[in-house]
């Protein structure tokens, strides 16, 4: 057999011309190297199990986070709500305990304190700072109520889905610079 | 033998340009396939999603039983399931009404204020829960797991109590952060 | 004789199939397997469409050796449209050693998932972007265990899939012993549920299921157990609803959406979940 295909690789090479020479071999080498000896032997029923067991443990990932599409609804709303989420409840527990505290170590976070500290602070930063916490607070809120009206199984066609991505972030932008220099 | 013709222990040979392909005709084989994976090395570029680098590193893959043998089913306890679920979203949609109101009103009186604070606090504490949950989970980090359970249920009671110390001497949440934010 | 048989026969396949695109090619007969490699060959002539692939490699022979990326180049005028017509023609004629999954090319099947480009999709139903500067990308479906290249191990996606119990289960016989009879309106409650075919294109896009898949079941699954609490038929929903009310097997779904994203089909994972918790919960 393999006889054959050496003499039929062989052929085909005479008929071409030497540009394709190496490629040629390459196939002849790919031909060659597919054959393979046929030796088997017998396994056990446990026996295979265990070497598929042992397969299993050296297989790798297939990579997930780092090349999915970062256009998808979680990289944005998603994780989104949650780390906002996670930021003001973070900061709610931080006060609260430090609240708590506070009298063992002289700290002064009584709301008087608190809004002197923040007035003394150059406009520019107040509103940068307004914001900052305003944008992340309207996101999470509007975030919210979609998860909340998911929950009746409303709102799931895809345009749906795809539009309401980029009309929160605006939402949210348009509510946040309100809530920063309106109220 | 079979092993010397298989294709990724030759390219390793030929990689390493240690000594030719054994038992394949070096005249054919070996410049040609040379070049090739010299110019295909030069084109692969290693894949860089290194399991260190991984969020949540999954381990080797174990897969209990045979092929066909069920995934097990947890048992069934609803105050972790839809009781759960249920609650969780009526403290949210409750939220929708309470954190309007401070805005429609200017303020709360200081028995709304308890109770947004409150819900903020169970709306945080379950938001926290789901993501230790979702992030450690117990299969492969058991010890941290409970940890970070008590440790949540420690801070939530620590932030209750500092909650209602605030509450009872200080001008309430929602009157702070009106303060704070004309400030 | 065999070998000298087959391989003359997909001689002739690749040049009818070429035949059917361009007269051009038609005068060839024995050489298209040089011809072929010439159009993987960087320099072809001026009016082909190199396209650059690359594709996700790991071989189980060498299990210490990294998965790494391997561009082929595939001239997109003598290629079919479609991501899994070049798969077949890199398989074919430049590498033979790249594994994949396919079988019916036509998106019923449901072998050939992959993220393709950053997106879960069935190769046979993707076409090549046609756009030849960018690069296109192909791995293995993510998050999952790979056996080899482009084929993930999804015993445990088919196990949970078993858990659910995917059956008719009823103890009272039909009212005619014959057959168990269904409203029109009841029929088409199954109607975007039926059709899934399980190629994992939406569990292996949650980032829930990436995270806890061998707890959590993963749209796909859940979307199989709602075809069956849809059921006007079945008998069992209580039972069925009972394996799902933990923390892990349906709760662990954030309606972060993906699944219905991605579906090839144009299903609604995320609807069917939604569904299922919301008859759950009161």
């Amino acid at each position: 057999m393999n006889a054959q295909r050496l003499g039929l690789s062989a052929l085909r090479q005479g008929a071409k011309p030497n540009v394709f020479f190496s490629n040629n071999v390459q196939r002849l080498a790919v031909t060659l190297m597919q054959t393979r000896p046929v030796t088997t032997s017998k396994l056990s029923e446990a026996d295979a199990q265990s070497l598929l067991a042992q397969q299993r443990r050296q297989r790798p990932v297939s990579p997930h986070l780092e090349i999915y599409d970062k256009s998808q609804t979680y990289y944005g709303a998603s994780i989104g709500t949650r780390i906002s989420g996670s930021i003001f409840s973070g900061g709610f527990y931080v006060f609260a305990t430090a609240y708590l505290v506070a009298p063992l170590f002289g700290w002064h976070l009584e709301s008087a304190s608190l809004a002197a500290a923040v007035g003394a602070l150059p406009i520019a930063v107040k509103g940068g700072l307004k914001f900052l916490i305003s944008w992340p607070f309207v996101f999470h809120a509007i975030n919210g109520i979609r998860h909340l009206v998911w929950d009746f199984a409303r709102g799931f066609s895809k345009p749906a889905i795809m539009k309401g991505g980029y009309a929160i972030a605006g939402a949210s932008t348009v509510g946040a610079l309100a809530l920063a220099f309106l109220l | 033998m079979a092993s010397i013709l298989r294709s990724s222990l030759l390219r390793q040979t030929a990689l390493a340009t240690a000594a030719r392909p054994a038992g394949v005709p070096t005249c054919f084989i070996r410049q040609p396939i040379q070049r090739t994976i010299l110019r295909d090395t030069a084109r692969v570029s290693a894949f860089h999603a290194s399991s260190r680098k991984n969020l949540l590193p999954p381990g080797p893959q174990v897969i209990k039983g045979t092929v066909n043998d069920p995934a097990p089913v947890p048992e069934t306890s609803p105050s972790h399931g839809s009781y759960h679920w249920t609650f969780e979203r009526l403290i949210a949609a409750g939220l929708v009404p309470l954190t309007m109101a401070p805005f429609a009103a200017g303020s709360l009186n200081p028995v709304m204020d308890a109770i947004l604070c409150t819900t903020m606090l169970v709306h945080s504490h379950v938001g926290f829960q789901s993501i230790v949950i979702d992030y450690v989970p117990t299969r492969n980090y058991p010890k941290l797991r409970k940890a970070c359970t008590w440790l949540l249920n420690a801070a939530t009671v620590l932030v209750g109590i500092g909650l209602y110390e605030y509450e009872t001497n200080d001008v309430g949440v929602t009157e702070t952060i009106k303060r704070v934010w004309k400030a | 004789m065999a070998a000298l048989r087959s391989t003359s026969s997909r001689l002739l396949a690749t040049a009818s199939r070429h035949a059917f695109k361009s007269t051009a090619v038609m005068s060839r007969s024995m050489a298209s397997v040089a011809d072929a490699t010439v159009e993987s060959s960087p320099n072809a002539s001026s009016d082909s469409r190199m396209k650059s692939i690359q594709v996700y490699r790991w071989n189980p022979d060498s299990p210490t050796e990294k998965p790494r990326m391997q561009t082929y180049k595939l001239d997109l005028n003598k290629t079919g449209p479609m991501v899994l017509d070049a798969l077949v023609r890199i398989k074919n004629e430049i590498d033979p050693t790249l594994t994949f999954r396919r079988s019916c090319r036509e998106g019923i099947c449901g072998s050939c998932a992959m993220n393709i480009n950053g997106t879960n999709t069935l190769a046979c139903l993707c076409r090549i972007p046609t756009d030849t500067s960018a690069e296109m990308k192909i791995y293995p479906l993510p998050h999952t265990y790979v056996v080899k290249d482009l084929v993930p191990d999804l015993t445990h996606f088919y196990k949970q899939y078993k858990s659910i119990k995917p059956y008719l289960q009823r103890d009272t016989p039909s009212p005619d012993g014959k057959e168990y009879r269904q409203s029109k309106a009841d029929r088409r409650k199954l109607d975007g549920l039926y059709e899934c075919i399980l190629c994992a294109c939406c569990s292996t896009s949650c980032p829930s299921y990436w995270w806890n898949s061998e707890e959590y079941l993963g749209p796909a699954i859940l979307l199989q157990s709602y075809r069956w609490l849809a059921d006007s038929r079945d008998e069992k929903k209580a039972q069925r609803k009972a394996a799902l009310d933990n923390s892990m097997s349906l709760y662990r779904c954030h309606t972060i959406l993906n699944c219905s994203r991605t579906c090839p089909k144009g299903l609604n994972p995320g609807l069917a979940i939604a569904e299922i918790k919301k008859e759950m919960s009161f």
